[in-house]
């Protein structure tokens, strides 16, 4: 809806005294980023309460706010106190003069601490947060300084926090948005640009629990510190940005009031198809949907699932809800090699015929939680619309048609930035110590054997199989360097390989404890009599020197024994490209019989060859018949 | 004239009715909030930029009417 027919809409709603007024009222809030439109609806707010139009629902209680800096707070203050009260966490102001913050916090016998404020926005001056001295100073002398004016900031925030027992808001500092100095702006922390970014680093790493950063470097950056400062508004008026910025700066404070209140939601209710992959699988089947580095769309999607896993790292827990016959809906999490959302992230799955709505409820009662703690994401408008009917409380993100955009609208939702600090500590200390051991691995690597113990590899060889096949043709196509032969094949040469009795093929996945490398070798090989002749070997380079070459020989030479072969041939047809891989035959103990500039040929015997043992767990083999269906999936 | 009363129509949800002589303190929701988002609407309607300082020594709408025609001169 156009913000002019809303305007129109508000205005008959208020006239006739109508209680809808207060919830329009939010929803055309919540879509306002200009200056204007929210003045207006600031406007009849404020004639509603003239009115006397009475707002459904419990009153909410008042905040007690005080806002104070080195700025003026006006018009700052009618912005907030209106976007405070239609998110029902209405504001009672106390407004400190321009520019007086430092004797109002000092001074104890002020109006500030008569006010009794439980919370305080302190928005500290520009005008303070600047180098004095010469650019050409030492750095350490610089950065004493701005640690200084940052300790300084925080020593007043701690202060009223501890005379008021008040949550403390803290503004840091907008960035310069002129070119002033040009290539010397980052050479020293003596120009605006570098001083302001160390004083604003300090301040969010040195910050006490009790005070919240409103990152406001953020928010100009965010929309451009152009757009976001006003040389003639500071000179007027003396603002703190232009009146965009003041709509944005607004908004963010009263964020972070509702977040004082309100705790973060627990739980990502996901739909499946074109939601976590493109296509229906129920339609397409498992080959036909859209997930993973062959395409566009399906790194698109699979962005989508490695986000979700990110927010499941911080705590969210993840729940399916489809449409679906269960099986199928299934399907994916357990065979799909590009699927990185797996069922053992999902807490609860349901897929089947019920209304989703319903489904909800049913999670909410399972995992024993409120209907508000779920935000629900789905890309179909209806299943969106049933839910808000039947399951209220949840709240919904309708996903747009471009799944590039996935991870942007879950990342701007606002609805799990960690609230509690006990949960957040938790998290950063499991990363903290990830992040120690891999160091520590590094450093301590006294040589190459004990690091490849130490990554856990595990290495899964499989025949080549239709799921794989874009995969196989696209890596087959796209590898240069280590690739043996470099015959390119399409993904119907694939398929016609896989059915050809004359040829073996097979794929490598590789993951250690860091992560999961996918699928990063392929071989193809040639039986013709009693000889197995490499057609194409081919590696990712990212793990050369992993012994993944000695799984390669261990494996064809594994399968030349069971074709009954007792010779197989290497071949290296070079390339401006490959040079690397010019001797690796040799290197695998295969004899060289053929050297010509354009073509080398190698030989081993079956008969005396014994596995080259590595690091690597072997979890499958090829064309080794699958066990059951539980263990295809603990595979993947 | 007739273009800056829709501009007004469109900021103040009561009709005030423009007149040369006309303040501030003659409209009740002329707070400092009105204020910027009128001089927003004005620059926009008119395409015009106002330098700094020059509005608030503006007495009455007259004179921000002939502030108006002289900074829509220099285009």
């Amino acid at each position: 809806m156009n913000s002019r027919a809303f305007l129109e809409e508000l205005k008959a709603l208020l006239l006739s005294r109508d209680g809808m007024f207060w919830a329009r009222l939010a929803i055309a809030t919540g879509q306002t980023t200009e200056f204007n439109q929210l003045f207006q609806l600031c406007s009849l707010r404020k004639k509603a309460h003239l009115y006397k139009v009475v707002s459904p629902g419990q009153p909410a209680s008042t905040l007690r706010l005080a806002i104070l800096g080195g700025y003026s707070v006006y018009p700052l203050h009618e912005l907030v106190e209106h976007l405070c009260e239609v998110q029902r966490t209405p504001v009672e102001l106390w407004l400190g003069d321009y520019d007086n913050y430092v004797s109002e916090i000092m001074d104890e016998s002020s109006e500030l601490y008569a006010f009794k404020p439980q919370i305080v926005l302190l928005l500290p001056a520009e005008s303070r947060c600047k180098y004095s001295g010469r650019l050409t100073d030492p750095v350490a002398t610089q950065q004493a300084e701005g640690t200084k004016t940052a300790e300084s900031v925080l020593e007043l925030a701690c202060r009223v926090n501890e005379k008021t027992g008040a949550g403390v808001i803290l503004t840091n500092f907008m960035l310069p948005a002129r070119h002033d100095l040009g290539a010397y702006r980052n050479r020293t922390l003596g120009s605006d640009w570098m001083f302001r970014k160390w004083v604003n680093m300090e301040l969010g790493l040195k910050a006490p629990s009790s005070i919240r950063i409103c990152d406001v470097e953020f928010l100009a950056s965010r929309m451009g510190n152009i757009q976001a400062s006003d040389p003639r508004g500071w000179f007027e008026t003396k603002q703190l940005g232009s009146p965009t910025m003041l709509v944005e700066l607004a908004r963010e404070v009263a964020h972070l009031i509702a977040s004082l209140k309100r705790p973060p939601k627990k739980v990502l209710v996901l739909d499946l198809d074109n939601t976590l992959w493109g296509g229906v699988v129920a339609d397409d089947g498992l080959e036909g949907i859209e997930l993973g580095d062959t395409s566009a769309r399906g790194e698109a999607f699979k962005a989508f699932q490695k986000y979700i896993v990110s927010l499941k790292q911080r705590g969210v827990l993840l729940a399916v809800c489809s449409k679906n016959d269960f099986n199928k809906a299934a399907e994916p999490f357990e065979k799909h090699p590009e699927m990185i959302l797996r069922m053992s992230d999902i807490v609860n799955f349901k897929a089947n015929w019920e209304p989703k709505s319903e489904n909800i409820r049913r999670m909410a009662t399972e995992l024993n939680l409120g209907l508000d703690s779920f935000v629900f994401v789905d890309d179909n408008p209806a299943e969106i619309d049933i839910v808000r009917q039947f399951a209220p409380g949840v709240t919904t993100i309708l996903l747009g048609p471009d799944p590039s955009e996935y991870v942007t609208q879950l990342q701007d939702c606002r609805l799990f930035e960690p609230g509690s600090i006990t949960a957040e500590d938790v998290e950063r200390t499991n990363q903290y110590r990830a992040e120690v051991e891999r160091k520590a691995l590094e450093s301590s690597m006294t040589d190459m054997d004990s690091y490849l113990e130490s990554l856990v590899m595990e290495g899964q060889i499989s025949e080549f199989t239709t799921v794989d096949a874009p995969r196989l043709s696209q890596l087959i196509n796209k590898s240069n360097q280590f690739n043996l032969t470099t015959r390119r094949r399409s993904e119907a040469d694939v398929l016609a390989i896989m059915n050809d009795p004359e040829f073996v093929g097979f794929s490598v996945r590789l993951k250690d404890r860091f992560g999961d490398h996918g699928l990063i070798s392929i071989v193809i090989g040639h039986v013709q009599g009693f000889n197995l002749e490499i057609d194409t070997w081919l590696m990712s380079c990212r793990v050369l020197k992993r012994q993944v070459e000695e799984l390669v020989v261990n494996e064809f030479m594994r399968l030349a024994q069971i074709r009954g072969c007792t010779k197989v041939l290497g071949l290296y047809l070079p390339t401006p490209k490959n040079e690397m891989v010019r001797d690796l035959y040799t290197k695998m103990g295969f004899t060289l019989t053929v050297d010509q500039p354009d073509r080398r040929e190698f030989e081993r015997d079956v008969a005396d060859f014994r596995a080259t043992p590595t690091k690597i767990r072997i979890t499958q083999k090829s064309y080794e018949q699958r066990r059951s269906n539980d263990q295809v999936a603990n595979r993947f | 004239m007739t273009r800056l009363q829709t501009v007004f129509d469109d900021v103040f949800l009561e009709p005030v009715k423009l007149s040369p002589q006309l303040t501030a303190k003659d409209v009740p929701e002329w707070t400092s909030l009105a204020h910027i988002s009128l001089l927003l609407s004005v620059e926009k309607e008119f395409g015009i930029r106002f330098r700094v300082g020059e509005v608030e020594k503006m007495q009455n709408i007259g004179e921000f009417v002939d502030l108006i025609l002289e900074r829509l001169k220099e285009h």
